[in-house]
């Protein structure tokens, strides 16, 4: 199903959006008041987008600079170059340790990867032990965002949730009671798993070495009682040297909620004595995307989300409406390019009005990158024969001054004298749910003479 | 095998080379008291700060400040709080009761409230995390201004395990309300000595 459609599912609730728009919207502004406190805050964003550049052009001497320092660290590095490689080298590394079950703390590449239902399809069960990731595993939905993986959800359906998976008592959806009831059920599956799977935000070529930054401390508790730790990064994830994660550390959870820096940022080099640590360095379609002239900056992404806080489109569709791993303008620029068709709706889910492109700490040209994908995916893929038509004519009346005054005119004659149950009537997609505004009697050309005169 | 063909993809399809930017750390100097900013923003945060003024016996403080804790690890010299001992044979798993874990934090930054630790400082990784509530003692003249400054004075360190820890565990999942204690400590005391 399009973007469009879904986007009207999730509009169904009125109530419900307004609520996400203006909890996502409050979220942007937590980030503005971050960002402006912070001197130097644009050169930071011009050096991180520069250090990324500079990781793209020699991506893969970086990598093997960093294979080699993790490797003398007794760290294991392996390569996987698509989903289902990554998903059977964890699987093998669980095997061999005869692993029954696996914390895992927020990572949206195994999201990709679907390693999930791969390791349960395997007998090994995994829980997912960021908050927000734990809901919408037990409701048995993809995360809706990349950092507020819940934000769909409102507290009465935790609440139920709960009560039905953790056996809590009911509470109206008492935030405090509900985080609690699941500390102490996630301390269990700490205590009892026998291997921890963590992202990777940055790793440092120069030192071997990566960073994992959390809220909620769900990555540490998992890795440092678990016997293994597994860490799945993209290729993109490299930085140069570690002295450049003072500018991503800076960037990244200001943007992401407005905090100063994440509560952890964890910095990871050497396993501790008779404990493995594995780092899974994966593809799956990003080599391809480098190779994309126009599109190849998406890579450089940090993942803070502050792209779809911001985004109108995204806070009134929700991050379900996408159907891609990661949703909202971000999201429209990279699922293109692993599956044109499928994706293929969503560079339109987009008012190209560039405030992702104004927010993103990277600096990566998200709209102009969206309007890149239409002209491709307009091309390469069918679109629907209304839109063509519409679209056809519309390209020939404003070609043509003359058309375009005699439909001008003709629209504002319609606005104006016929009925409301008329304009707003189906057929009219922009007389949807709001009021078209009120006409004038000359168009912009007619005052202008007008007042020259 | 996925590691030579990957490499041989960046190979061909990555862009010309672009050079690695100096950062101009003039660009984010700024004249500000640290100790005062550093306060400011671990107390936004959520971390609670104790300052140096008013510490003449700094157990004495802790404990006004945890009266219950009953299972205390200490890894700091300037406390004798110490219930249990720990040492880097003790298993991660049995710490699962510490109701409180003291630890020197190696330094400060004013900016975002964090301070850096490492597992120098708390022997067994699992500590700061799995401790129910914390406190980290930390030297004023160890504050730095922000986090360029930060990684330059951890450069020359031992790499095993470390962090920059910003006050407490905390959490808005459940419909953006913001609620300390997730998985980590539920609280965490900054004494500056």
């Amino acid at each position: 199903m399009p973007h469009a459609k879904e986007a009207e599912l999730f509009n169904n609730d009125e109530a419900k959006v307004n609520w996400h728009d203006q909890a996502l919207w409050f979220v942007r502004n937590k980030r503005d008041k971050a960002a402006h406190t912070v001197k130097g805050w644009e050169e930071l964003r011009n050096l991180a987008s520069a250090i990324k550049a500079n990781v793209l052009s020699n991506l893969d001497d970086y990598l093997i600079q960093f294979e080699e320092n993790a490797q003398k660290n007794g760290i294991h590095i392996h390569w996987a170059a698509d989903a289902e490689a990554h998903n059977k080298i964890i699987h093998d590394i669980l095997l061999k340790n005869n692993v029954k079950m696996v914390v895992k703390s927020k990572s949206m590449l195994t999201e990709e990867c679907h390693l999930n239902p791969y390791l349960e399809a395997h007998g090994i069960e995994v829980i997912d032990t960021d908050l927000g990731e734990r809901i919408v595993q037990l409701a048995k939905e993809p995360p809706s965002h990349i950092v507020l993986p819940a934000i769909h959800k409102t507290k009465e359906e935790v609440d139920v949730l709960f009560q039905k998976h953790l056996g809590t008592i009911p509470s109206n959806g008492d935030p405090q009671y509900l985080t609690n009831e699941a500390r102490k059920h996630l301390r269990d599956k700490f205590l009892k798993a026998d291997a921890a799977i963590t992202g990777v935000n940055f790793a440092i070529a120069e030192t071997g070495g990566f960073v994992v930054c959390t809220n909620e401390g769900n990555a540490d508790m998992g890795v440092h009682l678990a016997k293994v730790h597994i860490a799945s990064m993209g290729i993109e994830k490299i930085i140069p040297q570690e002295k450049h994660l003072g500018v991503f550390l800076r960037l990244l959870a200001r943007s992401a909620t407005g905090q100063p820096i994440t509560t952890y940022s964890s910095h990871f080099n050497k396993p501790t004595e008779g404990k493995e640590m594995h780092i899974i360095i994966v593809d799956n379609g990003r080599t391809e995307q480098l190779g994309r002239e126009h599109f190849r900056s998406s890579l450089n992404c940090i993942r803070c989300g502050a792209c779809m806080n911001t985004c109108p489109i995204y806070r009134r569709s929700g991050g379900h409406s996408y159907k891609a791993t990661i949703p909202g303008p971000i999201g429209s620029i990279l699922s293109p390019g692993m599956d044109l068709k499928k994706h293929g709706s969503l560079p339109f889910a987009s008012t190209l009005c560039g405030s992702c492109s104004d927010v993103c700490p990277v600096k990566i040209n998200i709209h102009e990158q969206l309007y890149q994908w239409r002209q491709i995916i307009t091309k390469d893929v069918k679109q629907p024969i209304v839109k063509k038509t519409v679209l056809k004519i519309a390209g020939r009346v404003l070609a043509n001054s003359k058309l375009y005054g005699f439909f001008g005119k003709s629209a504002r004659f319609m606005l104006k004298h016929l009925p409301k149950s008329v304009i707003n009537s189906q057929t009219n997609t922009w007389g949807k749910a709001r009021d078209l505004p009120k006409v004038e009697n000359e168009n912009f050309e007619d005052w202008y003479k007008k007042r020259k005169s | 095998m996925s590691r030579a063909s990957i490499l041989n993809a960046i190979k061909k399809n990555k862009p010309e080379s672009v050079p690695l930017p100096e950062i101009d750390l003039s660009l984010f100097q700024e004249d500000i008291d640290l100790v005062d900013i550093f306060s400011k923003n671990l107390e936004s945060v959520g971390g609670r700060i104790v300052s140096s003024n008013t510490i003449e016996d700094l157990d004495g403080e802790i404990k006004k400040r945890y009266p219950n804790a009953k299972h205390i690890v200490s890894c700091s010299n300037t406390s004798q709080l110490a219930t249990i001992s720990i040492s880097n044979e003790t298993q991660p798993h049995s710490l699962e009761s510490i109701d409180l874990a003291i630890i020197d934090a190696q330094l400060g930054v004013a900016e975002n409230g964090a301070v850096w630790i490492s597992e120098n400082n708390f022997i067994v990784r699992a500590l700061p995390f799995i401790a129910n509530d914390l406190v980290l003692i930390l030297s004023k003249n160890a504050i730095c201004l922000h986090m360029h400054d930060a990684y330059n004075l951890i450069s020359k360190r031992d790499r095993t395990f470390g962090l920059f820890l910003s006050g407490p565990s905390k959490t808005a999942d459940i419909e953006q309300c913001l609620v300390i204690g997730a998985q980590g400590a539920m609280s965490v005391t900054v004494f500056i000595v």
